[in-house]
């Protein structure tokens, strides 16, 4: 042994001894902090790391008509989804993808823990499966994501009623049990905005347990985690296809125009057309963008709902507010006469000018109606007084909401009275004249000529117009009696059948009805069409109410209009008689 | 003459390297790599033991031999070597790693040189000089490659050796202040606000320090000019010197979130695993990071995150212990070795083993930079684990001759 050098060695142990034991300290301290002071949080992101959460969407609720044929449904939409990976490794999968299917991807960012990235939505399904192929064979971080989306089978037929939906832009997260996230399809318009909260129903909660590369080990991991989707309720119509079918087809193709058909005893609406329309589909499907920008702004504005949003004069088919006027205030009966027909009338200034140049000659008010003699209507204005005229005009609905459960929102129209002359250009009786006849200020939608028609037939009752669900009751119009109805109803039924009837081109073989023509001069060059029915005559059950932009005469381009729909509901009404008749003699046999 | 074997490392290595296969099955348990670990474990160990059996002087002799071919295999890797970076050998099927073995004969030829001198002398610039010379060599080399860890480690081998063989504490300090003012003037690391008034008061004290204790003027200013220099060239360096990857991890190093995904990607799930093990681990083979491919290289690199994740804290514990052991046992067979050579041979076996644990274990747990440096025995891969295994077999022989002379 060499005393010399082992003097110092122990001493120089102790001294690296000391030196390797802080550098373990080190690593202990560190390795306490992670594992136990905060390995709850690690453990969190461990499990963040292996259990994705996956939003399960609830199919949205059906939309159906009263006989239960579709009218909104659900499709598979299948979305490419990035899954895993880098800046760098998402940009050589997409330019692979891109060079391989010939699909153009636009690539967000991806944020912090975001592990998937939408890089294309709503991918046709056979464009989907060459993808799932080619990325089997090339081990792409991709997926494929599969959601409802909707489908509107019948296209443009009923699309005012239904509405559309569209894309969220911005995330709804707080303050709202059911949180939207950006990208959910949302009801823009129609039924689908109306009922959206009881069409949605609720998403679900899944997880699935991955590896690194998104690839599943195991489905349901966390079952007890779990909640499946509530699917939406849906909703039935009060809408009959196949008289919106009809009534669709009744309209001249070249013209704009809208019918209303409600049943006259609760308000439920069975067809509301709006021409031109549109499809739907355009905005439940990615691409579209171009076609929905066209739909906004064609000129035709085919996403105007113009059966409650359209503001027309209703011409003479609003002449049974001034007879239901004058019937209760004793300034005529179905005998008395005013001054003979001859074509015009001058008052002051002004001539007032009957349809029939020639002049109809002396008429009382069934026979005026029938042949929708302007001047005897003219002669009763005259005497009736604008209050007593814009009270019953009231009382039929005119100028107010008629509450229906559609969007957006209904015009109420308007029902001038003397102060909205006077804020105009002053008042004077010529005007009443004019309001008597359907011209002049006055203003109705179609949905509000139909419960004024349905009112007419039923006995006096104001029904609330609805699309889905129980009526409200009918409210008896007051200060109308039976006796003034049944004989403006006898005048309409004139209109029909009658020699001189304008309204002779809405007649349905078997049934009987009545009715009441309109040729309204308005903003167009050429006059609106107008006719409004009921039918049956005896106890109605429907009640339309049909306008044809600058179609003319009422009589002659409206009536056939009501005509088919009318007969669209009786043949339907008896299909559905011997069906059941056929149940029925089954049953008991 | 008897052969007196230290059955107490003999048995630490064995457990070490048995807990290493066990814990490679874990980690790449659809794979062989366990059963190949434990192959090269077998002739390792045989490797370590029959060292025993090499005569007393026959290390001192190689020493230099050694050393050249160390240096030779080195530069092979320059032109021949395999892999990207090029760190291997292909001869024939077997891929060796030249820089594993290069660690042992540099500290060999380190502890003979510095064994040949006394300690008076060590001191002396010329045997300093020379002493980093030997170490200064592989190093670059390695550095070329590029493995920048594995090229600190010669540096980390050295110093301690230095400090065995004599040098004086304060002139270890002068050699590395430079080092420490590159540390300390590190803008990434401080921030661009901050680095100059860490730097600042770096050279303020540790001049203040110098000056107190040797009260020699000339000696404070030297060493303010060599620091200011060093501190002034580090962003020359950082600049220049570095390639884009090294920078990279180093910026990963400093902040893992900058890149969660890319660079910073290994750090994070290394932390999430060891984290997520709390304190007694999911379970052997239950750990999720490691199964579901989280956790990147968990079978070699990052083996220290698989054993945290599934053995926990305890697992931790009980493995950094048995490395403290070996390397308490390493510098005590240092200190009864029978010659200088022998003893800082030992030293510096120790030191090496020290600095890798330190390194690996330190990346894993993000307060060392992400570096290529292999845990000792436990990581796969055959190089690492027979250079540590004859590491061993020196040390057992230096234990066994401790009589001779």
């Amino acid at each position: 042994m060499d005393p010399e050098v082992l003097e110092d060695w122990a001493r120089k142990m102790r001294g690296l001894m000391i030196l390797a034991g802080l550098l373990f300290a080190i690593l202990l301290l560190r390795l306490f902090h992670l594992q136990i002071t905060t390995g709850d949080d690690y453990t969190k992101e461990s499990d963040d790391n292996i259990f994705t959460r996956k939003r399960l969407k609830a199919p949205r609720g059906l939309v159906l008509d009263r006989d239960g044929e579709v009218l909104a449904r659900n499709r598979a939409a299948y979305s490419i989804m990035l899954t895993h990976g880098s800046a760098e490794s998402d940009s050589q999968a997409i330019a692979a993808l891109e060079e391989a299917t010939g699909v153009s991807v636009h690539l967000g960012k991806r944020g912090r823990g975001q592990k998937r990235l939408r890089l294309k939505r709503d991918v046709a399904f056979p464009r989907t499966v060459a993808i799932v192929e080619e990325r089997l064979r090339h081990e792409w971080p991709l997926d494929i994501e599969i959601e409802p989306q909707r489908l509107y089978p019948q296209g443009p037929l009923a699309a005012h009623i239904i509405g559309y939906m569209g894309e969220k832009q911005d995330e709804l997260t707080s303050a709202h049990r059911r949180p939207y996230v950006a990208g959910d399809y949302v009801g823009q318009t129609g039924l689908e905005r109306v009922y959206e909260d009881s069409l949605r129903g609720w998403d679900g909660v899944n997880y699935v347990e991955v590896d690194v590369r998104d690839r599943v080990i195991n489905e349901h991991p966390l079952p007890d985690q779990e909640i499946p989707p509530q699917p939406g309720r849906d909703l039935r119509l009060t809408v009959d296809l196949d008289i919106q079918r009809a009534a669709s087809r009744a309209l001249p193709d070249s013209l704009a125009g809208s019918v209303v058909a409600i049943d006259a005893r609760d308000g439920s609406v069975l067809a509301l057309v709006s021409y031109p329309s549109f499809d739907p589909n355009a905005f439940v499907s990615y691409g579209s963008q171009a076609e929905r920008q066209q739909l906004i702004q064609d000129p035709a504005k085919p996403m105007l709902n113009r059966a409650i949003q359209g503001s027309y004069p209703p011409g003479s088919t609003l002449k049974m507010i001034g007879a239901v006027a004058a019937l209760e205030n004793g300034i005529t009966d179905t005998l008395s006469t005013f001054a003979a027909c001859a074509g015009s009338l001058q008052v002051g200034d002004v001539v007032f000018r009957c349809f029939n140049r020639d002049g109809h000659g002396e008429l009382n008010l069934l026979e005026a109606m029938e042949m929708s003699c302007n001047i005897y209507f003219n002669h009763l204005a005259q005497i009736l007084g604008i209050e007593t005229w814009h009270e019953y005009g009231a009382r039929f609905g005119f100028g107010a909401e008629t509450q229906i459960d559609l969007d957006p929102s209904e015009l109420t129209g308007v029902l001038p009275d003397r102060q909205y002359h006077k804020e105009r250009e002053g008042w004077v009786t010529g005007h009443l004249m004019n309001l008597v006849i359907g011209q002049g200020y006055m203003l109705v939608t179609p949905m509000q000529m139909a419960l004024y028609v349905a009112a007419l037939g039923n006995g006096g009752f104001l029904v609330t117009p609805h699309l889905q669900g129980e009526a409200a009751p009918p409210v008896r119009i007051e200060g109308v009696s039976d006796a003034t109805l049944d004989i403006v109803r006898r005048s309409m039924y004139r209109v029909i059948y009658g020699d001189h009837g304008t309204g002779k081109r809405a007649r349905v073989a078997g049934i009987e009805m009545a009715g009441k023509s309109g040729t309204a001069q308005g903003p167009r060059a050429d006059d609106d069409a107008w006719f409004v029915a009921f039918a049956p005559y005896e106890n109605p059950e429907i009640a339309v109410a049909v306008v044809v932009e600058g179609g003319g005469g009422g009589g002659s381009t409206a009536a056939p209009v009501a005509q088919a729909v009318i007969k669209a509901y009786f043949d339907d009404q008896a299909r559905k008689q011997s069906v059941a008749t056929a149940t029925d003699a089954e049953s008991g046999s | 003459m008897r052969r007196e074997i230290d059955l107490s490392l003999l048995f630490a290595m064995a457990m070490m390297i048995c807990f290493g296969v066990t814990m490679i099955y874990s980690a790449a348990s659809d794979s062989d790599a366990w059963r190949s670990q434990a192959l090269f474990a077998v002739f390792a160990v045989m490797a370590s033991v029959a060292i025993l059996y090499v005569p007393g002087k026959l290390f001192y002799d190689l020493a230099y031999p050694l050393y050249i071919v160390g240096l030779l295999s080195l530069i092979a890797v320059l032109v021949w070597g395999t892999g990207t970076p090029a760190r291997w050998l292909s001869i024939g099927s077997v891929q060796l790693q030249p820089s594993e073995f290069a660690k042992i004969a540099t500290i060999m030829a380190i502890a003979r040189f510095l064994g040949d001198q006394s300690s008076e002398r060590v001191s002396a610039a010329r045997a300093v000089g020379i002493a980093v010379l030997l170490a200064a060599l592989p190093m670059s080399l390695v550095a070329k490659q590029p493995d920048l860890g594995t090229a600190v480690s010669f540096g980390a081998a050295l110093v301690p050796m230095l400090y065995w063989a004599g040098m004086r504490p304060l002139h270890i300090f002068f050699l590395t202040a430079p080092l420490l003012s590159v540390v300390f003037s590190f803008e990434e690391l401080w921030g661009s606000d901050q680095a100059p008034i860490v730097f600042a008061l770096f050279i303020i004290l540790s001049s203040f320090i110098i000056q107190l204790l040797l009260a020699r003027l000339w000696v404070t200013v030297t060493l303010l000019a060599v620091n200011l220099s060093a501190g002034l060239v580090t962003t020359y360096l950082w600049a220049n010197f570095l390639r884009a990857y090294q920078k990279a991890r180093i910026m990963t190093f400093l902040d893992p979130e900058r890149d969660a995904l890319g660079s910073g990607w290994n750090i994070i799930q290394s932390k999430i695993a060891i984290g997520s093990g709390g304190p007694t681990g999911k379970g052997f083979l239950q750990g999720t990071q490691t199964n579901y491919e989280f956790l990147p290289a968990s079978h070699t690199d990052f083996i220290f995150s698989v054993i945290g994740e599934e053995l926990g804290f305890v697992g931790a514990v009980f493995v950094l212990s048995l490395f403290l052991f070996m390397i308490w046992r390493s510098l005590y067979i240092g200190t009864i070795a029978n010659n200088r050579f022998s003893s800082l041979l030992a030293v510096g076996l120790a030191s090496m083993l020290a600095f890798h644990v330190f390194v690996n274990v330190g990346m894993t747990i993000g307060v060392m930079p992400v570096t290529g440096l292999p845990l000792p025995f436990l990581s796969y891969g055959g190089s690492s684990l027979l250079t540590n295994c004859l590491a061993i077999g020196l040390l057992l022989h230096i234990y066994a001759h401790r009589h001779e002379y």
